[in-house]
């Protein structure tokens, strides 16, 4: 296999996330779609992790960072929707454009 | 299959625990706060903030220790490293998170919040700067960040049942999550490249490249995006205003001081460490944020009615001016060390003035309950004291002496002269043309407290808190003492030096 | 090993079409609900790619921790912020916006993909040798034990703050 196969998805998989951070406005669909942008960033990690590791088998700080970013991943996400349950108690709504009583 | 286990000998790494003595006493100081809410009553609320306090101070010992010793402590292979510019910026944070505690603990204890977590996420957002201080590994940088930010997306929104404040940390909260998200992208392909994540052994195998590869830019620039956004760097900057006008001021000042600071130590801690090398990528890229983040900054600064946003458009002038030396970091070793001194030092400067600006608006705010601009009118006359303190860090914010932000602000220009180039030269002029633009809305708020009238009439005087006292002491004798004897400040910050290449 | 290697690319090729179809119903669906669904199927194709590059511990721990804890949030969330759960029309930006945030995604894709395919064309993953537990727990324990202990700060720092605010007071 090519290394080049998983990369080119988890660079389909990025834009895609990204797309949707910019397209929604729902705060959890924007979070889910961050979501997607770190599973990219874990697909690379672990593709290059095999790849490095298929050359030095002491390599294996690929799959150690996507351990690490899928930690830190969940601790976001139960932030996140924190706050958004906190949102939803005063305003009754979790629309990004609603969010908007401070500009520029 | 013995001998097959034996392959995967674990090998105990060797810990320094001196050097981890700093974390260590803040992690410890968080459990005991933790622990102190948990069986404590109503009536001992205050103890958090006491011993948060207290641990944050006496954390600095082992830094002062640490420090005496002098020597250069690395572990983990290279990824953690204790010296002399690590050792200063933590220094920094804690005292920062100090003084920020002491702002905190009437606003925090009168407005009906939760108490003892405050003081926790507060204590874990310090860590995780000082634990960016020395981290010189992709994996120790992105924990860090973490570390230090997710505590503070939550402190923007402490003030729960106030729609301003639950606007605040979200907003910080999503941009921050995705910005993050795309610097992981960057620091994935940066490893797939290298096959490492020590910045020690990224640099060499990017630098040697005659001319950039186009994978290394897009790494290089998507990492260096993502920490745009943590120090306010336009076009990232939108989060910033709505952010400071919406969560507790004391974490404003918190955000607006010991988060940016961080954010710069760790494009400090990549650039130099790790992609020093690659000056074709991060210099245009430096060059073009930091005249965009000053100008921009100062122009909407100049729009302002309320202080802490005026404060807020100014601190992003401010990390416009922090990040032009880095425009010219690889034109060579010499230049590299002047923007490091320049840039530590416009830090150190930049935490005591600003901090110190943030804590009159609070003390102001305790009678007027606004942070308009016009409630500031005719302050000389009720509050002498107050007043004289602002008008001393708006003058350092301007750079004028005997206030300290001169000498920051000579740091700058001599940074960007040192390089000897026109992008060096023309970007000083940048500066320049946009320290006079600031001028204008730091003279409006110092004529509006000394000349104009009071608005409502009220000149009842101030009661100033005593925690808040102490911080405007603390901040105003930093910022007087160093503009008047710089040499107090670069005593500290002169040993400082952080190339990994061209030595 | 030639019709091992066949199998895997196969596979490969069949996950990473679901994993972008689901990816794509994340972004346009118009019900909340199935779009966590849909996240399901995108995380649970991404476990399916790392058992590809042997990447065992990796592949447990994304479905333990995103397809068994994060899905779930998600769905708590939504649960507990919405009581309609039906199609819904609100949950995107007027359509400039959509257009715009497509052109980037695309012209995105177009640098990315040059700079991939320019750094690693041709490039084989080699013979994958799989990467056992015990090998990632001596690094993890090792190399990378500082931020091991930071994160653990992490996680107690974000259960505190989740706490408070997500509760009722």
């Amino acid at each position: 296999m090519l290394v080049n196969q998983f990369l080119f998805l988890g660079a389909v998989l990025f834009c895609i996330g990204v797309y949707g951070v910019l397209a929604r406005r729902n705060a959890v669909l924007v979070l889910m779609s961050i979501e997607l942008v770190l599973n990219a960033v874990n697909i690379n990690l672990v593709a290059f992790g095999a790849m490095w590791h298929a050359t030095d088998p002491a390599n294996l700080s690929g799959q150690v960072f996507a351990l690490f970013v899928i930690a830190v991943a969940a601790a976001e996400v139960g932030v996140g929707l924190a706050l958004v349950l906190m949102i939803y108690r005063n305003r009754q709504s979790i629309d990004l454009d609603e969010v908007d009583l401070l500009k520029g | 299959m013995l001998a097959h286990l034996a392959s995967f000998a674990w090998d105990a790494p060797s810990v320094d625990l001196h050097a981890l003595a700093p974390e260590i006493v803040v992690a410890a100081t968080l459990v005991v706060v933790l622990v102190i809410d948990a069986f404590t009553g109503e009536e001992q609320r205050w103890a958090a903030s006491s011993v948060a306090g207290i641990g944050l101070l006496v954390a600095l010992v082992p830094v002062a220790t640490l420090a005496y010793d002098g020597a250069t402590r690395v572990m983990f292979g290279g990824g953690y490293v204790v010296d002399d510019y690590a050792l200063v910026l933590k220094a920094l944070f804690l005292l920062s998170g100090y003084v920020v505690v002491l702002l905190s603990t009437n606003y925090i204890a009168e407005g009906d919040y939760w108490e003892g977590e405050y003081y926790q996420l507060l204590l874990a957002s310090v860590l995780g700067m000082m634990v960016m201080a020395s981290a010189r590994d992709l994996i120790s940088i992105f924990v860090a960040l973490e570390l230090l930010s997710i505590p503070a997306y939550m402190l923007a929104a402490w003030r729960k049942r106030d729609l301003k404040s639950d606007e605040a940390g979200v907003k910080y909260y999503l941009m921050g999550v995705f910005a993050s998200a795309v610097m992981l992208y960057g620091m994935s392909v940066i490893y797939g490249y290298t096959g490492s994540t020590l910045l020690a052994e990224i640099a060499p195998r990017i630098g040697e490249l005659v001319t950039s590869e186009p994978i290394i830019t897009l790494g290089i620039v998507f990492v260096l995006i993502g920490f745009g956004f943590k120090v306010s760097a336009v076009p990232f900057h939108t989060w910033a205003p709505d952010t400071y006008e919406g969560a507790p001021t004391p974490v404003t000042a918190f955000l607006a001081v010991a988060s940016k600071a961080a954010g710069f130590v760790a494009l400090l801690n990549l650039i130099y460490v790790g992609f020093w090398g690659r000056h074709d990528v991060y210099e245009p890229l430096m060059w073009v944020l930091a005249a965009l983040t000053m100008t921009i900054g100062n122009l909407i600064a100049l729009r302002q009615t309320n202080v802490v946003r005026m404060l807020a458009y100014s601190g992003i002038a401010q990390a416009g001016y922090i990040l032009a030396p880095l425009a010219i970091a690889g034109s060579s070793p010499e230049a590299a060390d002047q923007a490091l001194h320049s840039i530590v030092v416009y830090l150190l400067i930049y935490a005591a003035m600003n901090l110190g600006a943030f804590a009159v608006v609070m003390a102001v705010a305790r009678k007027t309950r606004s942070a308009e601009i016009d409630t500031f009118g005719g302050l000389f006359s009720y509050a002498p004291g107050l007043t004289v303190a602002m008008s001393l860090f708006l003058f350092s914010l301007a750079g004028v002496p005997p206030a300290a932000g001169w000498f920051a602000k000579i740091g700058i220009f001599q940074a960007l002269a040192s390089a000897g180039d026109t992008s060096g030269y023309v970007l000083a002029v940048v500066v320049a043309v946009n320290s006079v633009i600031a001028f204008a809305y730091y003279g409006r708020l110092m004529r509006v407290m000394w000349m104009d009238d009071v608005p409502d009439g009220d000149t009842t005087p101030i009661r100033v808190p005593t925690s808040i006292t102490a911080a405007l002491v603390i901040t105003a004798a930093v910022t007087l003492v160093i503009g008047v004897v710089p040499g107090v400040l670069t005593h500290f910050t002169d040993p400082i030096n952080l190339l990994a290449l061209g030595r | 090993m030639f019709g091992l290697l066949v199998a895997q690319n196969i596979a490969f090729y069949v996950i990473a079409a679901l994993i972008v179809f689901g990816a794509l119903r994340v972004v346009t669906c118009k019900n909340l609900v199935h779009a966590a669904l849909w996240l399901v199927l995108v995380l649970a194709g991404v476990a399916g790619q790392y058992i590809l590059l042997a990447a065992e511990f990796v592949a447990v721990t994304q479905v333990l921790v995103y397809l068994g804890a994060i899905v779930v949030l998600f769905l708590f969330g939504i649960m507990l912020t919405r009581a309609k759960t039906g199609h819904d029309l609100e949950l995107d930006n007027p359509t400039p916006a959509k257009v715009g945030a497509g052109v980037i995604g695309v012209l995105l894709l177009g640098v990315m993909g040059y700079a991939l395919w320019d750094a690693w064309r041709g490039q084989e993953l080699g013979d994958i040798v799989v990467q056992r537990t015990a090998e990632v727990s001596d690094s993890l324990f090792s190399t990378y034990l500082l931020p091991f202990e930071v994160i653990s700060v992490l996680l107690l720092a974000a259960l505190i703050g989740a706490i408070v605010l997500a509760r009722r007071d």
